[in-house]
This record gives structure tokens, C-alpha cells and sequence, in this order.
């Protein structure tokens, strides 16, 4: 396989990983959404913890790779299936 | 018999050549004209030239008529015209994606620089002053003070990127020309160690980008510093390559030679990056005059000082031997 379609494949297979995380049934638990931690610090932009700014990462990729994601992996199935 | 008088006869035209040469007129001497005495003017061809305009017209009249012809003249607009778009266009949009003047700002570096530099990345122990010199653009106006740093040609501290291009485009060759005296080479090796070199450092930076989030370390406008130190590292690489090839056939796997040699430059290369990056990660100061950097909040627990700390120690010591080792691999 060419060398970028090794990177588009991994950086795909990596969003689908953050993305398909259940909110409530597993975030929840380990205390990795944006209503479970916080409120304990201030949110400007000295004080954030690093769980802060974590809980950020991982909510905005999913809010804005949710989307796109599902026509990419219609598309690689596709490929993988008929061009093998 | 007398001739009968006609009126003024015109101009006469010696037959002019229509395939003129495409020797514009300004720029290269003229042909030595067909006269004998051509020998003692070597040196100044055009005031000869003009001095024999009557004698030899012909050769000059062919480079006038050239420049007269009004075909060539719209050749010559149209072809300014297309050069001028041209540059508009490439300018519009290379200034889109890449900033071009901070770009130069990293290229503007002397040979006293590039010397001093790479003995500092090979030996750092004994420099004092660490810190990045700073001078404010006074041309503002009372009371805002844009303040930048000094380019690499006054600052021996400032990072450049001519060092790190130069020196992966050097690794790249060296790797290549390495395979090739093992009778190992082949044409795409080239492009296999080039896209190796380059996916390492952008992998190096996505991980200190996604570090530097997660600490809350705001970098404005630092993104090519940390492009720039991260190439610093091939210098390093290049040596323990070069010298463990001389000593031993193999390479810093091989013997005491390179694998010494290894940890050598691993150290120094590291303990450059930390004392460097200290402006970047951990910045002190809280002058009244502000740099163009962060400067830490005074109410900044001990604990967020700690993290930054161990991220950039974490940063310098082990991801660099990591890729170093990755690129001193056989």
C-alpha cells in the first residue's frame, strides 16, 4: 500500500478509536467528560489542569469528527472490499 | 547625357536579414563586426560598436531593426506581463500557507554563526548565557513596544534552520552513499531515507504540539522554533554515522567506537535542547518590559512547574534517544 494511504488508514483507525467511546457507560466512569470533572478549577487560560485540557481534546474530536468520520470509513470499506 | 535629376532618393536599406538572433541588444557585446580592426578594441566592444554604426550597419542596423520591429515589442510587454502575474500569483498563494518573512528571519545566518553553532551542538557544557537577545521595533508608536528577537546572525542563541536543512539533506546522502559502498544501493533509497527523516521530526512535533496543550503552554509563533531545534539532532546523528563508519565496517550497533560516540552526542544534543527550550517551556521572567514570550503567572503552583519540568526533561532525554537511535539504525 502506498505510504500515505498507510498514514490516512492510521490516523482514521485512531479518531474512529476516540470517537466510538461511550459516554456515559465508559467516560463516565473514568471521569473523562466535560461534566463529571469539572467546575473544580477556573477555566481561563493559566489555570487549567492537564485533565482539563484533556477532557477538551478528547470531547472536541469527538464533536468534530464525528461527522466526517462516517462517510471515511464508508469509502475504505469500499475500497478494501472491492479493490481489495 | 546627364542624369536626370529625381528627387531625394530615400534612405538606403541594406538588405536586413529577417531571422534576427535572439540576442537581446543590451545585454550581450555584439559579434565583432566584418572590419579588420576589430583586434585592438577587445575590451569595449560597444563604443566600437557605435564608432563603425555607419561602416558596418548592417550587423548593427539587424539588432536595431530587432528592437524597432513592433511585433517584438508586444512579445517583450506580453512576456513582462506573464513574468509579473506570475510572481503576483506564486507570492498570493505561497504567503498563504507559509510565512515567508518569518522563513527568512531563520535563513539570515553568517558563516561565524554556522561554525559557533554546530560546536555548540557538539559540546555545550561550557556555555554560559542561554538566553535568546531581544529588541524592540522603536519605529512603534508611544507606548506599544512590538518586540522580536534578534535573527541568528547577532544572536549565537537564536535558533536558524539553515543548520537543520542542511544537515538532513546531508543525511539523506550520507545514508545513500553508505549503502552504496555496501553494493546495497538502489534508486528509491533516496526517497525511502528522505520520507523516514521527515515523517520522524513531523511525528516529533505533533507529540510536542499535543504536549504543549495539554500543559497549557501557549507558544505564539514558536511552532518553526521547535521545527528548527528538532532538526538539530541530525548533526549529532551525521557525526556518530560517519566516524563509526571509518572505525568499524558496521554501524553504531557496531563496537565500542559507535555505540560511545552514540551516547555521546545523544547527551550533548539533549542537554543543548533542554537549556534551549527553557525559554520556550519555562519562561522566568516578570520584568516590566514583557518579551514576546509568556511570562508565568506569579500565583503558578509549584506542581504545574513540576509538570512543565518533567515534559521538557521527558522531551529531551528519552524521545531523543529514541529517534536518535531510530536514525542511527542500519
Amino acid at each position: 500500500m502506498t505510504f500515505l494511504g498507510k498514514i490516512i488508514y492510521v490516523t482514521v483507525l485512531i479518531l474512529n478509536a476516540i470517537v466510538v467511546l461511550s459516554e456515559d457507560r465508559f467516560l463516565a466512569r473514568v471521569n473523562l467528560t466535560p461534566d463529571t470533572h469539572n467546575r473544580s478549577f477556573g477555566t481561563n487560560g493559566v489555570d487549567r489542569s492537564v485533565k482539563y485540557n484533556a477532557i477538551q481534546l478528547i470531547a472536541s474530536i469527538r464533536t468534530l469528527t464525528r461527522i466526517p468520520l462516517v462517510p471515511i470509513n464508508i469509502l475504505i470499506i469500499v475500497y478494501e472490499l472491492v479493490l481489495g | 547625357m546627364q542624369r536626370p535629376t529625381y528627387g531625394q532618393s530615400p534612405p538606403l536599406h541594406h538588405p536586413v536579414p529577417q531571422h534576427v538572433s535572439t540576442v537581446p541588444q543590451l545585454r550581450s557585446p555584439p559579434p565583432p563586426t566584418a572590419q579588420p580592426q576589430s583586434h585592438g578594441y577587445d575590451g569595449s566592444p560597444y563604443p566600437q560598436q557605435q564608432q563603425q554604426a555607419p561602416q558596418g550597419g548592417n550587423m548593427f542596423g539587424q539588432y536595431g531593426n530587432f528592437m524597432n520591429d513592433p511585433t517584438a515589442q508586444i512579445a517583450t510587454q506580453f512576456g513582462q506581463t506573464a513574468f509579473r502575474q506570475g510572481q503576483d500569483y506564486l507570492e498570493k498563494n505561497v504567503n498563504r500557507f507559509v510565512n515567508v518573512s518569518a522563513l527568512k528571519h531563520y535563513f539570515n545566518v553568517t558563516n561565524s554563526y554556522v561554525i559557533n553553532k554546530l560546536f555548540l551542538v557538539l559540546f555545550p557544557w561550557r556555555h554560559k548565557p542561554w538566553t535568546r537577545r531581544q529588541a524592540s521595533d522603536s519605529g512603534a508608536g508611544s507606548g506599544q513596544e512590538a518586540w522580536f528577537y534578534l535573527p541568528p546572525r547577532d544572536d549565537i542563541n537564536s535558533p536558524d534552520m539553515y543548520i537543520p536543512v542542511m544537515s538532513i539533506v546531508t543525511y539523506v546522502f550520507l545514508r545513500t552513499l553508505i549503502a552504496g559502498l555496501r553494493g546495497e544501493f538502489k534508486p528509491e533509497l533516496f526517497g525511502v531515507v528522505a520520507t523516514t527523516a521527515v515523517v520522524l521530526v513531523g511525528l516529533e512535533i505533533l507529540a510536542l504540539t499535543i504536549g504543549c496543550y495539554l500543559l497549557s503552554i501557549s507558544n505564539k509563533s514558536q511552532l518553526l522554533d521547535l521545527v528548527a531545534y528538532s532538526g538539530y539532532k541530525f548533526v549529532g546523528v551525521i557525526v556518530t554515522i560517519v566516524i563509526s563508519e571509518i572505525f568499524n565496517g558496521g554501524k553504531g550497533t557496531g563496537g565500542w567506537v559507535g555505540w560511545t560516540l552514540f551516547v555521546y552526542t545523544f547527551l550533548a544534543n539533549s542537554l543543548f535542547l533542554m537549556r534551549s527550550l527553557k525559554y520556550v517551556l519555562l519562561p522566568e521572567n516578570n520584568n516590566t518590559n514583557q518579551g514576546p514570550m509568556q511570562t508565568m503567572h506569579p500565583l503558578d503552583s509549584r506542581a504545574k512547574r513540576s509538570q512543565r519540568t518533567q515534559f521538557l526533561f521527558a522531551y529531551s532525554y528519552p524521545v531523543q534517544a529514541l529517534l536518535m537511535w531510530v536514525l542511527c539504525r542500519p
